[in-house]
């Protein structure tokens, strides 16, 4: 349960910072809404990228 | 965050069951002031000092026998415990790190534990604790690894072996996972406290408002008392086991620091 918790709020905090930071360009930039988008997606990406390696992380440790 | 305000006046009317009230943080007295911003000594404060109170009893109070009573047993299961969650995440090295990882999770673990008995203040379920603590180790992760590495800590951010026209977008995405890091390591651990207090203040909440009811209430009131039992020993669990997730993301962190390059 601890292991899912962490790999999921892995990928909702890639997804939630992603869509601030998108959030916030467009608001700075005024590119709305392209900025939120392509945030977002990149979020999402690098969130998956945690969730895989906190993932690989706790199976190595249960295979050694 | 919730509750930054104190308790308005409404004690007098019959009062609602609030499940957040139970964060809200009250002034006990002033320390002095910055400017025109107070700074006030409140109840976070006094369970933060007494969690490190209680430690430091722990830690330093116990005798030194050669065959330990309990709670000598408890600071060297402790002891154990941290220095091997370090030395098999981070290796030999990580073992300069382990004042700093073995007061973390003691801390962590201390509050929460006080917190999970009914009527004190969990001083996790509040962002901006869990925050300070992971922007401490993010930068504690930035400055000892660019002090140690030098600019080759930069490679933790480029995985070898990547072509070099989707390189600029995986480094892209390495940087900002990296930049993640504190909020998903500050969030889970705020985000279980406080959800796990809730779920139990509301849980809590059913009993009075069931045994209002009359002679039947008295019976349905034991469903919610009998999950709230269940909740207690669950919330004792999550404290402890969110405790060393937090311990041990640190380690994994700290690891990058000090063997950057996977």
């Amino acid at each position: 349960m601890a292991l899912g918790f962490r790999l999921s709020s892995e990928l909702i905090a890639g997804v939630i910072v992603g869509a601030l930071i998108g959030w916030g360009i467009d608001h700075v930039a005024s590119t709305s809404p392209w900025g939120l988008i392509v945030m977002v997606l990149l979020g999402f990406t690098a969130g998956v990228v945690n969730v895989i390696r906190s993932a690989n992380a706790a199976a190595d440790k249960s295979g050694r | 965050m919730q509750g930054a305000g104190v308790a308005g006046g409404t004690r007098d009317t019959p009062r609602m069951i609030d499940p957040i009230e139970q964060f809200h943080i009250h002034k006990l007295f002033t320390i002095g002031h910055i400017g025109n911003q107070e700074i006030a000594f409140t109840n976070s404060s006094a369970y933060m000092f007494g969690s490190v109170a209680l430690i430091s009893l722990l830690m330093i109070g116990v005798s030194t026998r050669l065959v330990p009573g309990r709670m000598q047993s408890i600071a060297e299961i402790s002891y154990e415990f941290v220095a091997n969650t370090i030395r098999s995440n981070a290796g030999k090295e990580g073992m300069k790190f382990f004042p700093l990882v073995f007061s973390l999770f003691m801390f962590v673990a201390v509050s929460n534990i006080v917190g999970v008995i009914p009527y004190n203040f969990t001083v996790a379920s509040h962002l901006i604790v869990t925050a300070a603590l992971a922007v401490l180790v993010f930068l504690t992760v930035l400055i000892y690894g660019f002090y140690k590495n030098g600019l080759k800590f930069f490679k933790l951010f480029v995985p070898s072996g990547i072509p070099i026209y989707i390189l600029p977008l995986v480094v892209f995405i390495e940087v900002f996972s990296f930049f993640l890091r504190p909020i998903s390591h500050s969030v889970r651990l705020f985000a279980n406290m406080l959800a796990g207090h809730i779920a139990l203040a509301v849980f809590a909440s059913f009993i009075p408002l069931l045994a209002g009811l009359g002679f039947l209430g008295y019976f349905g009131a034991v469903l919610p008392l009998g999950m709230v039992i269940a909740l207690s020993a669950l919330e004792l669990l999550v404290a402890f086991l969110q405790a060393y997730v937090f311990t041990i993301l640190t380690v994994i962190y700290l690891n990058d620091a000090i063997h950057p390059g996977h």
